[in-house]
């Protein structure tokens, strides 16, 4: 055994004096393995070595030694594993080559110093050519970027906020009159629009029409909450109401049953009807809930703080705990296996109750074992983000109004997190990128805002000039030049891939097939046999809607748990189990072969080039113009017409159709 | 490996006069899984694995661990071993349940095989038995998740993902992961990997109607017509291309839809087995009407994709889960599995690339000595197993691992791990340790911290490597 490791030794070390390299080797063991005592948090004996610039010099000798030392009671790290042969290998060819390091790194600040736990001032919007404050920001004195053409802005205006493409019409009286402002205003009153963004808010929450796991039963009248969401967006609800709604919509004084619908949002996550061990299953789901509130309203990794005190971030187990206490008086509605709902009224509505206004204690559970309690501790907010705690509200006669007390934190415009993480989400689905990258993490491990002060200003004008209207926020960032600039590889607008939803709702518009049904219980469009295979009862477990239901908006479809639809899944939707703060973009082949083969796209290009006979007769010449106009907004380029041409000599209209809906532009607007 | 610099791929795209023609095919591809790490690390013993998932959990005591204790008390109650907390249900009386047929010893090593899989028991010196299989949750789909990623629910890679990110693609007109009859998206998903690793999902065709993969047959008439179909979007996609330089998921899209194209002539291929020989069908199994046929064809196309370069291809045998009548539905598992799982040792073996390609046969957990029973009633003939991820058996076949070893002991009834213990996090150290890859350097870093299949944990079994 010894012989084998040290010849492995022998054989490795030439190739670390050869490569080893900063960024790959050393920081992330330095942050994994000593970080959490001598960082940014914790800065054991005065030492940080979570950026090459802190790491004295004069200190190299001893960190070796340290590291390789077989005396117990001076080894570091302390706990867990010495570091391996390899590993102490690496750091002495680190330091043997000089130590270096990127003059890029950035050193992470102490917590009190994050710049996202400051609290939110407006700055003086930037003396700047440019009117809008936006550009004012962006662009201090520089250029404003080249606009995109504008048939290219009206169908990326009308893909980003109501997910479906301009129609002919429409385009006509844009081309004739190209009035700007109107055409915003009129997609954010569409009810189109709450179908569109209600998506995003789904993704945050981590909405399913089922709870997962074994059974993967469907959550009774749940769509309720998709519907809330939808409406709530267009009317436009001020944020801050939004948030209060969804946490303690029925400890509010003026509480309705749609309040009490909000509060479903509480209730969204996965769920095992026969855990094995019912007390950690009891705390995995209110740790769901905790982790969500963290995720989607503070932007906070705060679960990591469940079994020991978070090691990157200035949270510990009494942050998380107090936190646990907050909901912890809340019950399933349940009868065995079975979810029930609660009737208000005489509206079945998918919420949690609190069934006494006496909280049971919360303990700190040590290690995170439900087995082991250690201190009671009361409903609090995190230590970090407050001088001093806010005052929760005593119970009144029904409920222990503890969600109402962390529910008013979180909605005060004296919070530092709350504003700045909704107008960056807002900021990330118009640009494709946030000005932070990452929308659910703005603590010290989260990548710092690209410009921190047009965040600050949106946020602080978010709350107090557009107080909180969502609606507010998009016009001003869609009336600005930066997101109207054409896109290329480093303008501030991105090119990014349409999500599933607004390429399945194109088609069906596209096709003039799309159902505009609103609301209600969701529809099953049909899924491939082998999706089903694996299925012990595959007869049973999907029965695909009939038309025209199965033709509706993609918002509306049942989103199981355990059997996801396969072009959803295969065009990257949401992970459905927690909170995605965005979606991802991955290229594999498979969804080629979905766009290319598959059922549905065929279907849609069927009944396009039925469309293109019916609407523009048998001449090619106006039926390439049409599918251009139609799919892609603008007119064919000569070579384009030629191509086209060519191609149709040769092959039938359906091909055609195939083609368009296939083609790259159709799912990364301009 | 040497990666063309990144202008020249787009420089051909827009020069090269018909657009995607004159793309060097080793060029797309490289294109299309560009993260395969070369990770410094150990002598590689194996190139690829094959993992055939029993899924359900196989009972153990009646396979591979048979338990005098038991047996000599079939039909008594017996002392649980259940901590307090645990609540199982038709389990209650503790009655031992005997093994369902002799287990015996084989080979010259002696391992312990049942007589229900008189074909595995002839390869016996040939297989590894971990007899201290251990993992931590007693449900399917938890415990699957833990199989596959490490963790319970949070959506992380699968093994193969990791696989295929550590050690690229040896074929690049297919991709280096195939999951055949996966059991659900977590079993193969990349999660925060990039999407090139994860798994392709496929399913055995068993007829002329079902398809290898979804979508994969062509949509058009002809191969022709979507050629000319395929060229022209490409034709026309290539503006875009250009006005939009180095967009990597521009490029990704356009790379994609080829690889798509080849996928449907490759694969098909593949997956024919009208070509196979007589004595190739009959080894493993295959034919019409025989309970081992479609296991069986499962098993030779994860040779034919191994062979041609897959790096982790995964057969799913489910069906396992018995919890009643374990005496009639066990055998007949067996009968459905054991050919199949043997004939591809054999042919491996024969073919020289056992020594390459590392077998790994498993389900999520095993099942309890005791027997268990929904009804109540029934008489303990017709009862089954409850789940018991406590200690379980698998067994791994070539890729430098001893043939013909038993390693790990239970306890006398069955429950406990006494020595040998080997955990999910052992499993998966060990496993990427043949692969030539460090368990603890395959990271990848994500929310800002660095993950690894195996997260804090793992060692490497030693004293199973060859």
């Amino acid at each position: 055994m010894r012989i084998a490791v040290s010849v492995f030794v022998v054989a490795y070390l030439p190739s670390i004096a050869f490569g080893v390299d900063y960024e790959r080797d050393i920081k992330p063991l330095f942050r994994q393995r000593c970080a959490p005592c001598h960082g940014a948090v914790k800065q054991e004996g005065d030492l940080r070595l979570d950026a090459g610039a802190l790491i004295p010099k004069e200190l190299h000798a001893e960190l070796l030694q340290r590291i390789a030392s077989e005396d117990e009671s001076t080894r570091m790290p302390p706990e867990g594993a010495a570091l391996s042969e390899q590993q102490i290998a690496l750091v002495k060819a680190w330091i043997d080559a000089g130590a270096p390091f990127p003059a890029y790194e950035v050193v992470p600040r102490s917590p009190a110093e994050h710049w996202a736990f400051q609290p939110i001032e407006r700055p003086a919007v930037p003396k700047s050519p440019h009117e809008h404050p936006i550009d004012a920001f962006l662009f201090r004195d520089g250029a404003i970027p080249t606009p995109a053409s504008s048939q290219a802005l009206l169908r990326r205006v009308y893909l980003d906020l109501v997910g479906l493409p301009p129609s002919l019409d429409e385009q006509d009286r844009f081309a004739k009159h190209a009035d700007w402002q109107r055409v915003v205003d009129e997609l954010l009153a569409r009810p189109e629009y709450g179908e569109r963004w209600a998506r995003h808010w789904l993704d945050v929450v981590r909405y399913a029409d089922t709870n997962g796991y074994e059974r993967d039963a469907e959550k009774p009248f749940v769509w309720r909450y998709r519907d809330y969401v939808i409406e709530s967006l267009n009317d436009d609800k001020p944020y801050d109401r939004f948030v209060l709604e969804q946490i303690a919509g029925d400890e509010l004084p003026d509480a309705t049953v749609e309040t009490r619908i909000a509060t479903g949002f509480l209730r969204l996550g996965h769920w095992d009807d026969e855990p094995a061990d019912p007390p950690t299953d009891r705390y995995d789901q209110l740790d769901d809930i905790v982790n969500t509130i963290g995720g989607a309203f503070l932007g906070l990794t705060i679960g990591c703080a469940r079994c020991h005190d978070h090691k990157f971030e200035p949270l510990s187990t009494a942050d998380y705990y107090s936190l646990v206490a907050v909901f912890n008086p809340l019950e399933r509605p349940r009868n065995g296996r079975t979810e029930e709902p609660l009737t208000i009224g005489a509206t079945e509505v998918y919420a949690w109750r609190e069934p006494s206004a006496k909280a049971p204690p919360t303990h700190i559970l040590l290690r995170g074992s439900a087995t082991r309690p250690g201190d009671v501790v009361e409903p609090a907010v995190p230590v970090v983000l407050v001088d001093s705690q806010p005052s929760f509200p005593v119970p009144d006669d029904k409920t222990t109004r503890r969600r109402l007390g962390l529910a008013l934190w979180i909605a005060d415009e004296e919070n530092p997190l709350t504003a700045r993480v909704i107008v960056n989400r807002v900021w990330q689905q118009h640009f494709g990128e946030g000005l932070v990258r990452t929308a659910n993490d703005f603590g010290l491990m989260g990548s710092p805002p690209a410009h921190p002060e047009l965040l600050d200003w949106l946020a602080h004008w978010f709350m107090h000039d557009a107080d909180w209207s969502l609606k507010k926020l998009h016009r001003l960032i869609l009336t600005s030049d930066a997101w109207r600039a054409r896109k290329t590889a480093d303008s501030t607008i991105r090119y990014r891939r349409l999500e599933v939803e607004a390429i399945r709702d194109s088609m069906l518009a596209v096709s003039g097939t799309l159902n505009s049904k609103r609301f209600g219980p969701a529809f099953r469009p049909a899924i491939p046999l082998a999706a089903v295979e694996a299925n012990t009862d595959k007869a049973s477990v999907w029965k695909p809607s009939e038309e025209p239901e199965a033709s509706r908006r993609s918002v509306y479809a049942f989103i199981k748990r355990g059997l996801v639809i396969p072009m959803f899944e295969t065009l990257d939707l949401a992970d459905t189990v927690s909170s995605c703060p965005q979606r991802q973009v991955t290229t594999v082949a498979p969804q080629a072969l979905t766009l290319f083969n598959g059922e549905f796209t065929q279907k849609q290009a069927r009944a396009l080039a039925e469309r293109l006979l019916n609407e523009a007769g048998d001449d090619a010449n106006l039926q390439i113009e049409l599918v251009y106009r139609l799919a892609l907004c603008r007119e064919p380029t000569e070579p384009e017409r030629m191509q086209v041409r060519a191609f149709l000599t040769d092959e039938s209209l359906e091909e055609l159709c195939r083609v368009v809906l296939n083609l790259n532009e159709f799912v990364y607007p301009e | 490996m040497s990666f063309p610099p990144p202008f020249s791929r787009r420089r051909m795209l827009q020069t090269a006069a018909c657009g995607f023609g004159g793309l060097a095919l080793a060029d797309l591809v490289h294109a299309a899984s560009p993260t395969a790490t070369q990770l410094p690390g150990f002598m590689p013993r194996a190139k690829r694995v094959i993992f055939l998932f029993m899924a359900g959990g196989p009972s153990q005591m009646d396979l591979f661990d048979p338990k005098p204790f038991i047996r000599e008390r079939h039909g008594q109650k017996i002392d649980s071993p259940l901590p307090p907390q645990v609540i199982q249900v038709g389990t209650e009386k503790y009655l031992a349940l005997r093994e369902m047929a002799p287990v015996r010893p084989r080979g010259e090593s002696g391992m312990m095989i049942s007589d229900l899989m008189p074909h595995l028991a002839s390869v016996a010196d040939e297989i590894c038995l971990l007899r201290g299989m251990n993992a931590d949750n007693p449900q399917h789909a938890s415990a699957t998740n833990q199989f596959h990623t490490g963790v319970f629910t949070e959506v992380r890679p699968s093994m193969g993902a990791w696989i295929s990110y550590g050690l690229g693609t040896e074929n690049q007109n297919l991709p280096s992961f195939v999951s055949i009859h996966a059991p659900g998206v977590r079993t193969y998903g990349s999660g925060f990997l990039p999407a090139a690793h994860q798994g392709t999902p496929l399913t055995v065709p068993l007829n002329e109607q079902t398809l290898p993969i979804e979508n994969l047959r062509n949509a058009s008439p002809s191969e022709s017509i979507q050629r000319h179909r395929l060229n022209l979007t490409q034709r026309l996609n290539q503006s875009l291309a250009e006005s939009v330089r180095g967009d990597a998921n521009m490029e990704g899209m356009i790379q994609n839809m080829e690889l798509a194209f080849r996928m449907q002539t490759t694969t098909p291929r593949l997956v024919d087995l009208s070509n196979e020989t007589k004595n190739t069908l009959e080894l493993y199994g295959i034919g019409g009407g025989k309970p081992s046929d479609r296991h069986g064809r499962a098993c030779l196309l994860a040779r034919k994709l191994s062979e041609s370069g897959i790096r982790f291809v995964q057969v799913t045998m489910d069906g396992w889960d018995h919890h009643g009548d374990i005496r009639g539905n066990l055998p007949r598992l067996c009968a459905q599995t054991d050919q199949p799982v043997a004939a591809l040792l054999k042919d491996l073996k024969q073919r020289g690339l056992l020594e390459e390609t590392l077998v790994l046969w498993s389900g999520e957990f095993g099942r309890t000595p005791w027997s268990q029973d929904l009804s109540g009633t029934a008489p303990i003939d017709t009862h089954g197993r409850e789940h018991q991820p406590e200690s379980f058996c698998a067994w791994m076949a070539g890729g430098g691992i001893r043939g013909g070893m038993t390693w790990g002991e239970t306890d006398h009834m069955g429950y406990n791990v006494v020595s040998g213990k080997v955990h999910i996090h052992d499993l998966h150290a060990t496993m990427l340790h043949q692969l030539g890859v460090d368990h603890t350097r395959l990271t990848w870093n994500h929310l800002g911290r660095d993950f690894r299949l195996t997260d804090v944990h793992g060692s490497i079994v030693r004293e199973i490597l060859a």
